[in-house]
């Protein structure tokens, strides 16, 4: 092949991805390609068409599409070399060959400096929960049904039920409904809602929809198309309470059961995944266990918010653009980050030192009323108003700090309290 | 004529649950919120409620079948279903452009309707 040598090699052309190749270009890359499956870029943000994003980057409320629109752009205008319609399926281990897989091009074996891993999320289908009853037409992940009716133009049904009170459950509600269908209702097994309550306010109370709280869906109905769901009270430990049986009539089951980093190509790859992320194992460089292999976005960790990802995105792509150029060195310090007391899950798991960084986690319930995010020994303190499993609480670390502690510094531990 | 309304402020994540009370369509008084933004958001949700509006269209030789348009700016709330009704009847031709007007002035909203996305033609 005559092809010029790549320096990153980009697996998505989402959010994340788009923003690793913007970062890439700025740090002084010269050839970074995004390689995407789909014939379109923009990732998911592509049937999310309800503003409502970049409110932090743009001061303004875009919608998915029209978010995307603005960083493509900035793409194309720096250079970064798009190749939709083209699959990943294999990245070998020893030697970080990636093979992808595209109609015109056929099959190519590329081998990059360094790759960035923006896969994004897959959302957990019905297998992941089990539910009792039959199998007919008619159940469909939520980010199924926002595709039909946003990008494909069909209806999933005349009159929903859905499962899950997260944003993406609020929101297929409202989009359901707009569109001329029925909700009867949102479940949420958990005692606290997913989604944000900004959102509870403009899609589920503007239009008088239910939001049942510790209530699951315990049965499905009907044979060739979905008939009915049979929905209970939850105890405390999650368990149905019999007697709270209810039969609710509908044809749709939406299920917004939750989201998960799809790694498929990191574990190909031989990358270390976190068992409670789901997502590679990453310093606060993004970079995975494998030195020359790089994770931004959702594929490390389920963001909140977009803008999260883009600048997540950004500093990754920059990070594998110093990394191909020969700018970061091979013993970088790997300090662990501990999760201390109400904290579910974070990113990243070690600190180099190398940069400032900012490590996302999320608490295991929701704490309403004045508590303390903390980092060990210290290095962040700082009051919240509250904390909840659903917008996730930010730790801001110098790099100048961890520079100070030098040898000293063996781990670091974070802790949300309440006061 | 005392009338309590109650609902979730929308200006931040904090989402605080507003009590708003009314004396013959008149605030009164406002409860329930932590900063005085909150004061704002209810005033306007009283006197003014707006949200904003999504949905798609329908498009002919296009790469997609269908098109997401907005309206560019807030809408009444009370005329949402108006405009979905009208948006529905609405039928264009590929090539769309991000930000091309639709509909001006969409149910005498003084809102415009606009495409939220570039697509080609098939």
């Amino acid at each position: 092949m005559a092809d010029k040598k790549i320096d990153v090699l980009i697996i998505g052309a989402g959010p994340a991805g788009v923003a690793a190749g913007i970062g890439a270009k700025r740090e002084g890359a010269e050839n970074v390609v995004v390689i995407e499956r789909d014939w379109d870029l923009g990732g998911i943000l592509q049937q999310c068409i309800d503003p409502g994003f970049g409110l932090r980057t743009f001061r303004e409320e875009l919608s998915g599409p029209e978010y995307m629109h603005r960083f493509i752009k900035q793409a194309h205008e720096a250079g970064v070399e798009f190749r939709p319609n083209t699959m990943v399926f294999q990245i070998d281990k020893d030697t970080n060959a990636v093979w992808t897989m595209n109609k015109e091009r056929g099959i190519e074996c590329l081998n990059p400096s360094a790759i960035v891993l923006a896969m994004g999320c897959r959302e957990r289908p019905i297998g992941a929960i089990r539910i009792p009853g039959t199998r007919p037409a008619g159940i469909y992940t939520a980010g199924t049904a926002q595709r039909f009716i946003s990008m494909e133009g069909y209806m999933p049904g005349k009159r929903a039920v859905i499962l899950g009170s997260g944003d993406i459950g609020l929101g297929v509600a409202r989009r359901m409904i707009l569109e001329g269908a029925e909700v009867e209702g949102v479940y949420e097994v958990m005692t606290w809602p997913g989604g944000l309550r900004k959102n509870i306010s403009y899609c589920l109370n503007d239009y008088g929809i239910p939001l049942h709280l510790q209530t699951t869906v315990t049965k499905i109905h009907g044979t060739d198309r979905l008939e009915g769901v049979t929905v209970a009270k939850v105890d405390d430990h999650m368990t149905p309470i019999k007697g709270t049986e209810r039969f609710v009539q509908c044809d749709t089951l939406l299920l917004a059961i939750g989201l998960v980093p799809e790694n498929e190509l990191s574990r190909m790859a031989g990358i270390e995944i976190h068992k409670v992320t789901n997502g590679p194992v990453v310093n606060d460089l993004f970079q995975t266990s494998n030195p020359a292999v790089f994770a931004a976005g959702n594929v490390v960790i389920v963001y909140d918010l977009v803008d999260n990802v883009t600048d997540q995105g950004l500093i990754t792509g920059s990070n594998a653009a110093k990394y191909a150029l020969g700018k970061i060195p091979s013993n970088v310090k790997k300090i662990p980050v501990k999760a201390g007391d109400n904290v579910r899950l974070f990113t990243p798991q070690y600190i180099t030192g190398e940069s400032d960084t900012i490590i996302y986690m999320r608490v295991t319930h929701p704490i309403e009323g004045a508590c303390k995010i903390t980092a060990e020994p210290g290095l962040f303190s700082r009051r919240l108003k509250y904390s909840r499993p659903g917008e996730m609480d930010e730790v801001r670390i110098k790099a100048e700090q961890v520079r100070a502690l030098g040898d000293n510094l063996k781990e670091i531990v974070i802790d949300i309290k309440p006061l | 004529m005392i009338e309590d309304r109650k609902f979730i402020c929308a200006s931040c994540t904090i989402g605080c649950e507003l009590r708003v009370t009314l004396n013959s369509g008149e605030i009164v008084r406002v409860a329930g919120n932590a900063c005085p933004r909150g004061e704002t958001y209810a005033r306007s949700e009283i006197k003014d409620p707006r949200r904003l509006f999504a949905s798609t269209v329908r498009v002919t030789g296009g790469r997609l079948p269908v098109c997401p348009i907005r309206t560019k700016t807030p809408a009444p709330k009370e005329k949402i279903f108006d405009i979905a009704k009208e948006v529905a009847k609405l039928k264009i031709k590929a090539p769309v452009k991000i930000g091309q007007v639709l509909i001006h002035n969409v149910c005498g909203t003084d809102v415009d309707i606009v495409a939220s996305r570039d697509l080609a033609s098939a």
